[in-house]
């Protein structure tokens, strides 16, 4: 398993849009991948779930992969949260 | 409604999805908002809105109302996953305009009003008012096509899902 940590910036943390887009490049990889934030975890490849965590600026999230792909998994996605959140 | 809705529904077998609220069904491609247009979020419906109420689309669980209540989610008893979005880019509205009716994890019925917007509070803050309403989980189901256009009522049928 690989896994980063991340404290979210944008104003408006993970809503909608920025989920979608994060559900989109977790669902490249074989990998499952995992988001916490706090004491709540969701699939980073089912939408629902990674809004249900509402992610607010401020937050700390961990991130983690657990598979083939894992390695490249966590590059992808950290490089995502950078670029968007 | 009568009861022979009902029995057809069964009888075509697949899951039916209504309209959040009163106003005109478009398509989804419609939406002047790629993440929905592009169907980045699933695929769906919208409806430009008439009336201030948004309600349940499908009897389920309301699995989170955002904290700044322009949006929903919901998983219906046949396993739907669905968000209602009120309004275009409304999350920067911060909750300004929207009452929420009823709190996460709710069970609710199609046609219960989940949250109360002033849309014309909304469009004088320069807000497209359009709901789309987007199957979270497509990649679940065989098909989901839309069934409306036009003028429709809350609870209208709008989206139909094979499994």
């Amino acid at each position: 398993m690989k896994q980063f940590t991340y404290k979210v910036t944008d104003e408006l943390g993970i809503h909608a849009r920025p989920a979608g887009l994060l559900v989109k490049e977790a669902a490249k990889f074989q990998s499952s991948i995992k988001i916490k934030n706090g004491t709540k975890e969701a699939d980073a490849k089912r939408l629902l779930n990674v809004m249900t965590l509402a992610v607010k600026q401020g937050n700390t999230v961990t991130v983690a992969a657990d598979g083939a792909d894992e390695a490249d998994a966590v590059k992808t996605l950290e490089a995502f949260f950078k670029a968007n959140l | 409604m009568g009861l022979f809705d009902g029995l057809f529904k069964k009888k075509e077998d697949g899951i039916i999805i209504g309209s959040p609220a009163d106003g005109e069904c478009i398509s989804i491609s419609k939406v002047n908002d790629p993440t929905f247009a592009e169907e980045i979020l699933g695929k769906g419906i919208a409806v430009i809105p008439q009336s201030d109420k948004v309600a349940a689309p499908a009897d389920g669980i309301v699995t989170m109302v955002f904290p700044t209540g322009h949006a929903f989610t919901m998983e219906t008893k046949d396993g739907v996953e669905l968000l209602v979005h009120i309004g275009i880019d409304t999350v920067k509205l911060e909750g300004k305009f929207f009452t929420k009716k009823v709190s996460d994890g709710t069970q609710v019925k199609k046609g219960d009003l989940i949250i109360e917007a002033d849309f014309d509070q909304i469009k004088a803050a320069g807000y497209d008012t359009t709901i789309p309403v987007v199957v979270c989980n497509t990649a679940d189901f065989a098909d989901v096509q839309s069934v409306a256009e036009g003028t429709v009522t809350t609870a209208q049928d709008v989206i139909k899902i094979q499994k």
